[in-house]
This record gives C-alpha cells, structure tokens and sequence, in this order.
C-alpha cells in the first residue's frame, strides 16, 4: 500500500519526558497509569480524542505521542500521574516537538542527566549507576 | 518583556513534609521555576534556618502557613511571624479563621478555604479579599491525589472560588502545596492543568508568575518606599 503523504497525514505531537520515581519503573506499568489518569481527569471522551500513546521508555525518559489540537490537555492528564504501581512519581515534560527525530536530538539525547544534589531520595543505586555512565 | 518567571509559593520541608530544603529546591529548580517558598505549617516549624536561601538563578523565600482554629489567636500569630517571614499563607477551612485571614491586610495567601458545603467564599469574603489584597491560593496536592467524587467536588469549588474572584477581582496564587519531591509539578504542566480545570490562559499565568512577584515586592519594599502607595521615585533637588 502506499504511504499518505506527509501534508495527509494525521498530525501529531511528540512529547519528550522524564520520570522521577521512587523505584524504576517498567513501560507497561507507566502505560497503564497515564491511560487511567488521562481518563480519569478528561473522562473517556477527551482522553480518546487526546490519542496518547507512549512511543518509547527507557532509562527514565521517553516519549509521548499525542494529537497537535490537544497537547494542553495531554500535558495535564500527564500531571496528574501521582503513582506508578504504586510507588509515587512524577512525570516531567521536556520539551514538545512535531517529530520523533526532532524530540529526541533536541530533548532526549545529550540531555544533563540528575546531577548528584538533584537526587530525589538520596543513594539510590539508580543515581550512582547514571552518575558513572557520564 | 522576557521570560515570565515562575514561582512555587507553597512547598513544605522537613518535618512537615518528607523531603529537606535542598532536594525541594534542586527539583524545583530542575523544573526551571524561579524560586519557592518554603511554607511548613506553622505547628511543624523546622529546628533551624535552611543553610542554603540562593542558588544561581533560584531563590528560596521564607514562607508560613499557620494553623491556628481561634480568629483572635490567629491575628496574634499573624503580628509574631509578620516581620520574618515574605510569604504568609493562612490555612484556612472554617467560615471564621477564612474570614479573619481575608480581613487581614497583612495577610497574604488563603489556602484551602472550602469547608463542609461551601467553598468557603461568598460575595463577602470575596470583597474584602479584594479590598486588602488578600490573595486565594489554588493548591495542586488535593487534585492530584483525589479521583472521582472528591476531585469533582474539589473542581466545582474551584469553579464557584473562581466566579466570585473573577467578579471582585481577587488576585489568584497558584502552587503545589507538596508535601514530597514527588509532589511538585513543572510551571508548564501546571498552567496546563490550572487551564484544563476551568482558568483562563493569562489567569493561570497571572497566578503563577505575577501575582506572586506582586506579594515579594509588596513584602520587600524598595528604599524609596514611604507607605502602599507613596514612593519616592525619584530624588531630586526641585527648588
């Protein structure tokens, strides 16, 4: 089949973000929040609309897709994620962007990680690990 | 004009909340807020100062919430923190420590001010609010950690906060009240929740970065300031 052409095509927009927990987190577990809190803060209706879809997550960061007519309310639906499995959490958006390319050079890659003081709760071997790699 | 800067005007430490002032501050500063103020209630007041009061570009202010159930104790309260603190927040929730905080002039942020069945203003309240610049605080916690039921109930009082404010022209702060790192949300993700849930785009903004500038400068006045009011601009030889 041949592919749409980009100008067809349904737009997006992609939202580049960090997770700070309290432990690490697995992509299904933070799949399964975001849906709830989307649909629990926009109900049903809006979150369908909102078209979230979480595209990658590894090593605390990932991306967001989301309709480009609802990034407000995504990004609210994104803030009002407490818990992740239980363990509290918090999602921190780093930048938007219109592709993934573009949100992952510009955001995601050669980002300063945590310095050692930001840390959230102190000597978490998740720290130590991320301090050594850079 | 630049940037706007945005700022946190209820974050609660040790041993108030779960975390020390500086992993708050770090997160917060992470998050590219301009500075918070540290605002423990006022029967958990921390042991000692907090060491560090400026990072680079960051700024921590000395806030307080006070507790107090008594009106007349309350504005004693007000009288003894008054002088030390640049933010004074009142935590509210009964019809007479609200209406005591908003007839305060020295008073500046009412937090929480819903009670039983009401939102805890009334056409009253909101003009006297107005008249001694008291400023109503709209608080991320209870929202994020309620769902169903509560969190409408918390969003309709928001809403009928929001139409007396918007008529008498009450000033809104908008801030976390959190009690953890985990609590604080990014300037970005605020606005966009403060919006989702009912305020304008420029109120929000007003709540999060002007309004409190407003509270700092009426808090530290400048060397030519005589009275709210009266300032010296400018000196000079006129005669």
């Amino acid at each position: 089949m041949k592919r749409l052409l980009p100008s067809l095509r349904a737009k997006k927009r992609y939202l580049a973000f960090e997770l700070i927990s309290e432990e690490p987190v697995s992509r299904s577990d933070l799949v399964r929040e975001v849906m709830s809190s989307a649909s629990s803060l926009l109900g049903d209706v809006t979150a369908s609309e909102c078209d979230i879809k979480v595209l990658g997550f590894e090593d605390r960061k990932g991306i967001i897709q989301c309709s480009h007519k609802k990034v407000k309310e995504t990004r609210a639906s994104l803030a009002a994620l407490t818990r992740v499995n239980g363990r509290r959490a918090t999602l921190y958006i780093l930048g938007t962007s219109g592709t993934v390319k573009r949100a992952t050079e510009k955001f995601i890659q050669n980002r300063t990680a945590f310095e050692p003081e930001n840390k959230v709760k102190p000597g978490t071997s998740e720290e130590c690990r991320q301090n050594k790699t850079q | 004009m630049g940037k706007p800067k945005f700022y946190d005007f209820c974050v609660h430490a040790i041993p108030d909340g779960d975390n020390t002032v500086e992993q708050l501050a770090a997160l917060a500063r992470h998050f590219r807020y301009s500075g918070i103020a540290l605002a423990n209630h006022s029967d958990k007041l921390p042991q000692s100062r907090p060491l560090i009061t400026s990072l680079e570009g960051f700024e921590i202010f000395r806030g307080i919430e006070l507790v107090e159930e008594n009106p007349s104790k309350l504005h004693g309260l007000i009288g003894k923190y008054r002088k030390s603190v640049d933010v004074l927040i009142v935590h509210g929730g009964s019809e007479a420590v609200n209406r005591a905080a908003l007839e305060n002039p020295r008073v500046d942020i009412l937090n929480h001010p819903a009670f039983d069945k009401s939102s805890g203003l009334n056409q009253v309240l909101a003009k006297a609010a107005a008249e001694n610049d008291v400023a109503i605080g709209l608080t991320l916690r209870p929202f994020l950690h309620s769902r169903g039921s509560r969190r409408i109930r918390l969003l309709s009082d928001l809403r009928a906060n929001l139409d007396l404010a918007r008529k008498y022209d009450v000033s809104l702060v908008l801030s976390s009240d959190a009690m953890s790192c985990f609590d604080l949300r990014s300037p970005m993700e605020t606005l966009a929740l403060a919006e989702v849930c009912g305020l304008e785009e420029d109120e929000a903004l007003e709540a999060i970065s002007t309004a409190p500038e407003k509270i700092l400068s009426r808090n530290s006045p400048g060397p030519g300031y005589i009275r709210e009011g009266v300032e010296v601009l400018e000196e000079g030889d006129y005669f």
